[in-house]
């Protein structure tokens, strides 16, 4: 089945055209990497999924119901959510409370009935024992940042960081997890972890779709691989396939490859 | 648990002595000041609510306690409503004009949202000093009634011209306003509010729908700010356009930064302080003739901003974490 479904999106940016006439499809419960060379309109893909801008043409479909020109937030509330390519966790606050802002008891709440629950119901979430704590936790325990729940968020290393960003992204119980290269600016250790962190998340049924510039990760995590280049799709199918797609070879090593012709 | 207990004692101390202070000091030029370093603690809270907590940089905050101030006066002045509920109707129309300055926020953020501000701040001020008609220019709103007594029954009755009475009905305010505002922050609206301010995409991402958010914050932190100007203006019986003036949104900022941004009792310790400091400085500027108050607090802020970032409230619990050498505490 797929859970999510894109046709012909295109979205240009004044005359470049960033993303063009792209078809693509993710299967409930399926790894998809999204690869291609820098420029390709990888991310601009993944905003576009996840409202962050509206596609100029075509529709992206989430469970067969179009999502193609919703807000970000109502977007997250169906049930997709998504992790950027250079984190955008909340700084300031601790990783606890990281993890509790993206926790669903608020979806469906307005402001004004959330301040009003606030206050008629003390012993408030933020650093009460409620069940959003124990869910944080879990979360924590997944992501193995429980030890450092006290900590302010900023003074977390950097790989941990990304690990802090899909914890906190799960509280909002996605059906889809779009990763923004999720492995970036890590060293070979930290990558393993990230892939098994990533499988282990996929394994409870997540659908996941990830940017990645890492080959070694790509390849051995994804069930299927989707190649952008110039904003077009130029190839889609098993890992090994798109590894051997002589398109592939010349979008990633263009010139070289012109070059011997 | 020791800390708590030593929490309720501190507490308990701290509320019987405010409560008692103008008991013991009698004079009334002192009283007045305490009431007006009231109404800016309601001032500087408010604007902490908006810019401090949901970093919403907001430099028109005159406004709202001057909309507040205005619609209080004029409608128990007109519609001779009691001017105990006209505390509430500052509150409301200010919220109102909150809510529109809310709505361009929702697309602007940092300098682009602050010019915007500062703009609706001088727009008010202007439609005060112009609209003579509604509001006498210049010269100001005067014989505005103030707060009705209560009767007590059998010919005593409570009244609220005196400073010392005034001073408890601030005091009143204040005890609610800090109590509603420091509970939100503890909370998940507190939390979610503050989420803004660290980053406004990564709380859009994970469902919050920040529009809304911001909407109903810059209308609490203006209606606070508005039932300031609604008591002001009953207490003094005399407003002019200089409240709406951006010397009082800076002077609010300077308090703010100067007690502690972002924090509960930051604000509330920096607009005491500021207050009784400027009125000190009145006296220095008398004798030496010279202007140097907004000087003093230009150089004030700057300091606080390079040297101590935290505000008084940063000095305060480093000096406490100091003395009980204990520093896995938090504040």
């Amino acid at each position: 089945m797929n859970i999510l479904e894109g046709k012909n999106i295109t979205k240009r940016f004044g005359g470049l055209v960033a993303v063009h006439d792209v078809d693509f499809t993710l299967q409930s419960g399926e790894i998809l990497g999204l690869i291609g060379p820098n420029g390709a309109g990888k991310t601009t893909l993944i905003n576009l999924i996840s409202g962050f801008y509206a596609a100029d043409e075509g529709s992206i479909l989430f469970k067969n119901e179009d999502i193609t020109r919703m807000k970000t937030s109502d977007i997250n509330k169906k049930g997709i959510c998504r992790t950027f390519q250079i984190v955008r966790i909340f700084p300031k606050l601790s990783v606890m409370e990281n993890v509790k802002s993206g926790l669903v008891e608020r979806k469906r709440r307005g402001p004004w009935k959330v301040a009003f629950d606030s206050l008629t119901k003390p012993g408030g979430k933020r650093s009460g024992k409620g069940r959003s704590d124990e869910r944080a936790a879990e979360l924590l325990n997944m992501v193995g940042l429980y030890g450092y729940r006290d900590e302010t968020a900023e003074n977390l290393p950097y790989a941990y960081t990304k690990r802090l960003e899909i914890a906190r992204a799960l509280g909002t119980n996605p059906e889809v997890l779009l990763l923004d290269e999720p492995t970036s600016g890590m060293n070979p250790k930290e990558q393993n972890e990230q892939i098994d962190l990533i499988r282990s998340i996929n394994d409870k049924g997540v659908s996941i779709l990830i940017i990645e510039h890492v080959m070694r990760v790509i390849m051995s995590i994804s069930h299927r691989v989707m190649v952008l280049h110039y904003g077009e799709k130029i190839a889609d199918g098993s890992p090994k396939e798109v590894y051997s797609d002589p398109r592939v070879i010349e979008a990633y090593l263009g010139g070289e490859a012109r070059a011997e012709h | 648990m020791h800390s708590k207990v030593t929490k309720i004692i501190l507490g308990t101390i701290g509320v019987v002595l405010l409560i008692a202070a103008p008991l013991v000091i009698t004079d009334r030029y002192v009283q007045h000041i305490m009431v007006l370093s009231g109404v800016y603690v309601l001032l500087a809270v408010s604007w902490n609510l908006l810019t401090g907590f949901a970093g919403q940089l907001n430099l028109g905050h005159a406004a709202f306690f001057g909309i507040g101030a205005y619609a209080s006066a004029l409608i128990s002045m007109h519609f001779h409503l009691s001017p105990w509920l006209g505390l509430l109707c500052g509150g409301l129309v200010a919220s109102i004009f909150g809510g529109l300055l809310g709505i361009p926020s929702f697309r602007l953020s940092g300098p682009f949202l602050a010019i915007t501000t500062i703009g609706f701040s001088e727009i008010t001020r202007m439609v005060a000093m112009n609209w003579v008609g509604l509001t006498r220019g210049s010269l100001g709103l005067y014989g505005i009634p103030p707060l009705t007594p209560i009767k007590l029954g059998q010919g005593t009755s409570i009244e609220f011209t005196t400073e010392f009475s005034a001073y408890y009905v601030i005091l009143a305010l204040i005890f609610i306003i800090v109590y509603v505002v420091s509970t939100l922050h503890r909370s998940e609206f507190g939390l979610t509010v503050e989420s803004l301010r660290e980053d406004e995409m990564g709380a859009e991402s994970i469902g919050i729908n920040t529009s809304h958010y911001k909407l109903a914050v810059f209308m609490i932190s203006a209606f606070i700010a508005g039932t300031a100007g609604a008591f002001y203006a009953h207490y003094e019986r005399l407003i002019s356009p200089n409240m709406l003036s951006t010397g009082v949104t800076f002077s609010i900022i300077t308090m703010v930064m100067v007690g502690g941004i972002g924090t509960i009792w930051g604000p509330i310790i920096g607009a005491v302080v500021l207050t009784f400091l400027s009125e000190g400085l009145r006296f220095v500027e008398e004798a030496i003739n010279l202007d140097i108050r907004m000087i003093i607090y230009g150089v004030v802020l700057a300091l606080v901003i390079l040297f101590m970032r935290q505000g008084l409230v940063g000095v305060l619990s480093g000096l406490g974490r100091f003395i009980s050498r204990n520093p896995e505490r938090q504040t």
